[in-house]
This record gives C-alpha cells, structure tokens and sequence, in this order.
C-alpha cells in the first residue's frame, strides 16, 4: 500500500492541498485541492476573477498562500520557489518584455539569464512563428510579442509548462503551431497547464480540465470522458421508450417537443447501438457534448437549474461551490452530474416543455 | 546568472549614468574654471555686505570660503551635483521592483530561476556602483579643472608707502607701481586630494537616497507614487535642515533631518586646515579635547542609512506578493 502511495505520489508534479489565497474579505481562491500528473496536459477554466491566475502565481511563487500549500514536483512553491522555477516554464497572460531590447536580444538575455537556456532553440521556434527578430519590443504588435515570449517559454526544456492563455492575440495559423508545440510537448513526457477562455482549443489539447468559479474549485472534467458523451436528436413515433437496465447509467432520455427524443449518452456508444436500431426512429444524428456545455453549468445564469429541475446535484454544485468529478471510467457517471442533465434542464426550463429524465424513465 | 543580470541592468542605465555623470564632470571643471577667473578680494567684498546671520548657513567661515579651495568646495554643495546624484538614485530606485512591476517586465524575469535577493543586489550593484562613478565625476571634473586651469593674480609691488589713517586707526599702502598681474596653475594653489572626503560625502548622500528609494519601490507597485513619495520626503527634509540652520532655537530640527550630515565644503576645509583628521570620526582641539563629529562620522550616518535600506528594501521584497501587471 505504502509502494503504491509512494508510486502515485511520484507521478504526480504538481499538487496543491486546500490552497487559498484571501485579500482582505476577498478570497481569490479558498481550498484549491488538485493533482496535476506528469505527462497530462491540464486546463484551467472559468472567467475573468475566477482565481486561475491566482492559482498560477501561487505555482510561481509570486503569491504566499494564506491556507494550505502548493508543491511541484515535491518542493514546496513558496519556499523552495526557485527550486520550483527550475523546473517550470511560465508564459504569463500579456506577457511584457524589455520594450528597449530587441527580438534577438530579449531571446539571448531569456536563455542566457536560466541555467540550461536554449537560445539557438528560441532562435527556431521565432522562425517557426515567422518573427522579425531584428525589431524592438517596443516596436513589435501584441501578437508579435506575444509570439517573441512564446519563443522564451517553448525553448526551455522545463518539465512543467504553465501557459496562461498563450494564443490570445494570435493569428489562427500560429495558434495552431502553439497548440501543436503543446501536442508536442506532451509527447516528450512534458506537463502542461494550460489556462485558456477559448473552449474549443483547451477540449482539443487537454487531458483533464478544472473549472473555477469565483475562486473555488468547482468540477474537474476528465476530457475522455467528456469525448464519450454524445447526444442523439431524433424522431420518433410514439411514446418515449425506457432504457435496458444495462444502459440505464450511461443515458438520460427527453422529449422536447412531440414526435421528437434527446438521448444523452455517457459511455461507448457501441453497446447502445444495437438497442436503437430497435426504436422507430428516423432523422437520427448524433452529436458530441462539448466542453461548453460543461462550463455554461457553471458559469452561465441559464445554466442554474429551478427547484423544480432534475438536475439538483449540478445546481447544489454551483451553489455550493463544492467540486464535482467525473471520472473516465464512467462507472460513477450519474446523469444529475453531467452535462446532458444540465442541457436537460435549461432546455425544459427555457422551453417549458415536458421531458423525460433517467430517474423518470425508470 | 549574476553577470547577465548585471549586464542588463547596466546597458539600461548607461545613458542616465552617462547624462549625469557627463553633466557632473563637466560641471565641476567649469566650476574649477569660473572661480579662476574672478578674483577673490573681490568675493571679500560681496560676503562682507552680507548680514552676519548668513552665516549659519554655511558650516565653514567665509574667510576661508572665499580661497580658491573653499570656492570650489562649493562645487559640492550646487543644485547640479546634487540633482543630478539624486535624479540617478531616484530613478534607479524607483525603477528596482515597483518600476519593472509597473511596466509587468518582473512577471518574466521572475518566472526564470532566480532568487529575488539576486534580482534585487545586481539591481542594487548598479545603482550604488553608479553613484559611486558619479562621484567620482565630480572628483574628476573637479581634478580636470584644477590641473587644465590657471589662475591670473594681481601682485602687489614690493615698494608701498604706509600712509596712517588716524581716524580709523590703520594705514593705507600706496603702491610705487602699477599692480603686476602674476599667473599661475590653479594646482600650485589647490591641492585635488582634499576633495576626496567631499566626493566621499557625495557618495554616501547617493547612497541614502538610492537606498531609501529601493526600500519604497520594493513596497510600493506604482512607480510613479514611489517617486512622488520619495521627493516628498526629500523635500520636506530639505526644509527640515534650513529650518534647523535658520535660528538656534529650532536648531534640533537639524537631528531629523537626513541631509544634516551632508556638509562637503566643511570636509574639505578638515583636509586642508587639519589633513590628520581627513577620514577621522572625531575632530579634536590642539589641546587634545574632542571637538566635533570628523567626516567620516557624517558619511557613516548617511552610508548607514542608505545600507539599512537596501536591507529593509530585501526583506520587503522577498516577503512581499507580486501583484499581476495592471
């Protein structure tokens, strides 16, 4: 047992154990417990204020804690915070430069100022984003620069990349090359922590994802497991049908209007073939849930569910602040707990119209 | 690591370090070069019209302030020196944490392995090594002026004839000849080593303000309210020091304010009246009996005051959070 805890505990880099940061009344971030894996690339949700940053700069060292502690890679980031700085790449959100210096020049300062710098790489990755290296800072547009400090951060051999929203103000070209030196990245056993608004991009790079809410912790989405999901639209004639009990767990079945059915699937879609291929359905198409529909539970007004909702445990979620999981085996998938219940519940109550739930349906 | 950082800090700083320190070198050699050229009976005549009082504003007598030593000393004590050693303090202390907060460039530069007492101590050695050459400079400018420059004198002529007042009680030399006008290097009349306590002093005074300055950039995170605060506060110790020099009895005013002990023309008059006691803490009577604080005391108080700083502005930094960029 103590081996296995042992063995965990070296696959983890970066943990932090009830972390908060508080200013005055304000708590930036209350109780921030998370473990961030070697080799997993890790998202960081929520909106402006939600305490991402926050949660970031403690990782740097930049903020002491006012409760509970952060470690990466088993050094403790306020103490031993150069130690911790060694082994992490940081890109910050706007980063600013010397604005007097110019590309060449920041890049040799950047890789000549950390033990283990690599200008000659710096120097290839600017090429790779077609940049004017000649140019001063000074000169340079936002995305110019923000591709200069990219070059910084990217060239490092650091085992952990903490990249806070890194394609903000860049062309869709180079924020793809961003996406896919962090697809890269990984593959060299690299960690990543990845903050980011852009939904679309963070659900294509990451492993694991964790959504803030006004400076708590409030659900960590396994991203295989959230690929599994998908939602069926079809029609249908006659009543709704009930599930097989096998299959019971792994969907959630409504009506939104007559003649039509939403079936949200939380599994491998292969063992629920066969049990449609049974119903009289026509027009089928089947969709996945995306990242968004996950985030808008928290984080969008629509999105709280009425006393009357179905959904109570994402609603006592939001409200509580207390943090969901959902894991990739889906054994402990529920359907109050996930995506398609909330999507449930915000189209019924936008629509008024009657729906079949699981527990309904049972 | 060290040597990078210090060579950014100093390619950041040349061209302030090279305006002032130009500015300051230059100055001091035209300085050298004016009091050449006025003569000093008649500087007698001007400070002879001026009310007694006046001279509780200089820590020197007026007699001795009017050689060509004492003229220049004053070199030390002129707006431009000074300014120019502050304006260089201010700014490299101003810009140490709350200036690169400021403009969010410390977001970087603190994500790279480095402790912040390094990034604050190759900033620091900058700054002081900076006041350290500017006053040098002024040394320099002076030593410039005093080895490039020659002084024109009129020679009384050897015959005179006393002719008595009796109603003052003196007489009145009535020369046989016209005056003979006598020139000579102004380094047969000053000698450049008597300077150095004022130039110690001029370092020790940018070593205060460069210190006091890092310690409220090291608090503050708006560069431009780390100036403000700090030239508030040397101003109003300015005025705390003429108030205390104005009258007798505020005169312990003058032990609050920090700019007291700066007084480089009363150093130089120690090295050339008393030269055993030129780096003395203590200046003593002929008879043996202690009589005043020596220079070294006045450079300690503000090097002190300075040194303190920088270790409060360490602390201060090391503990303090890093806010994110505006």
């Amino acid at each position: 047992m103590l081996d296995q805890d042992a063995n965990a505990s070296l696959e983890l880099l970066v943990t932090t154990e009830q972390l908060g940061k508080q200013y005055g009344d304000v708590h930036a971030l209350a109780d921030c417990s998370l473990q961030v894996a070697r080799g997993e690339v890790f998202g960081l949700l929520g909106p402006n204020g939600a305490g991402k940053t926050t949660l970031i700069r403690l990782l740097m060292g930049y903020l002491k804690p006012t409760s509970g502690r952060a470690c990466v890679d088993g050094l403790d980031a306020t103490h031993q915070s150069v130690e911790v700085r060694q082994r992490v790449a940081y890109l910050p959100a706007e980063a600013r430069l010397y604005r007097h210096m110019r590309g060449q020049d920041t890049l040799r300062f950047f890789a000549d100022v950390r033990a283990g710098g690599d200008y000659r790489r710096s120097l290839a990755l600017a090429e790779r984003f077609e940049l004017d290296l000649s140019r001063r800072v000074a000169f340079m547009s936002t995305g110019m620069r923000q591709k200069l400090a990219l070059s910084i951060v990217l060239a490092t051999e650091a085992p952990l990349l903490i990249l806070d929203e890194p394609t903000a103000n860049l062309d869709p070209t180079v924020r793809g090359a961003v996406l896919d030196l962090v697809a890269e990245s990984r593959q060299q056993g690299r960690t990543v922590i990845f903050s980011s608004h852009v939904l679309s991009e963070v659900e294509e790079i990451c492993d694991r994802v964790v959504i803030l809410r006004a400076g708590q912790l409030v659900h960590t989405q396994d991203i295989s497991a959230l690929r599994k999901c998908h939602r069926i639209h079809a029609m249908i004639q006659g009543e709704p049908p009930l599930p097989p009990d096998h299959l019971q767990e792994q969907l959630s079945i409504r009506s939104p209007n007559q003649g039509q059915i939403e079936i949200d699937t939380y599994g491998e879609l292969g063992p629920l073939l066969g049990w449609l291929a049974t119903l009289p359905l026509t027009e089928m198409r089947i969709e996945p849930i995306g990242l968004r529909a996950v985030y808008d539970r928290f984080h969008t007004s629509l999105a709280i569910p009425t006393a009357e909702d179905d959904g109570q445990v994402a609603a006592a979620a939001v409200t509580t602040g207390k943090q969901e999981t959902t894991s990739s085996t889906g054994d402990n998938l529920v359907a109050a707990s996930h995506p398609g219940s909330v999507t449930a519940g915000r189209a019924r109550s936008a629509a008024g119209e009657p729906t079949v739930s699981e527990d309904e349906g049972r | 690591m060290t040597r990078v950082l210090l060579k950014k800090y100093l390619h950041d700083a040349k061209w302030l370090l090279l305006a002032c320190g130009g500015t300051i070198f230059a100055f001091c050699w035209i300085r050298v070069w004016i009091v050449s050229r006025l003569d000093t009976g008649r500087f007698k005549a001007i400070l002879d019209l001026l009310p007694g009082d006046w001279q509780r504003f200089t820590p020197v007598d007026f007699e001795w302030l009017i050689t060509y030593t004492g003229r220049i000393s004053l070199a030390y004590d002129e707006l431009i020196v000074v300014l120019c050693v502050s304006i260089w303090a201010i700014a490299r202390g101003s810009d140490c944490v709350s200036g690169e907060l400021g403009r969010g460039t410390l977001e970087m530069l603190m994500a790279q392995p480095l402790s912040r007492i390094k990034v604050i101590t190759t900033q620091s050695l900058v700054t002081v090594a900076g006041v350290a050459l500017l006053a040098l400079a002024a040394w320099g400018g002076t030593c410039a002026g005093i080895y490039n420059t020659t002084v024109t004198e009129e020679a009384l002529p050897t015959w005179q004839l006393p002719i008595p007042l009796p109603w003052v009680g003196t007489e009145m030399p009535i020369p046989f000849s016209t005056p003979e006008e006598v020139s000579s290097p102004m380094a047969d009349k000053v000698d450049v080593h008597v300077f150095l306590p004022a130039t110690a002093n001029l370092f020790a005074l940018g070593l205060m303000v460069a210190g006091f300055t890092t310690m409220m950039s090291a608090w503050d995170r708006y560069r431009w309210r780390t100036i403000g605060i700090v030239v508030g506060i040397y101003v109003v110790q300015i005025i705390i020091k003429l108030v205390g020099l104005a009258a007798d009895e505020v005169n312990w005013l003058l032990y609050l304010s920090a700019f007291t002990p700066y007084e480089p023309e009363a150093f130089v008059h120690v090295a050339e009246a008393t030269p055993q006691f030129t780096w003395s803490f203590s200046v003593y009577a002929k008879d043996g009996s202690w009589q005043t604080w020596g220079p070294m005391t006045h450079h300690t108080v503000m090097a002190a005051i300075g040194l303190v700083s920088y270790a409060a502005a360490a602390v201060i930094f090391v503990r303090r959070d890093l806010p994110a960029p505006m």
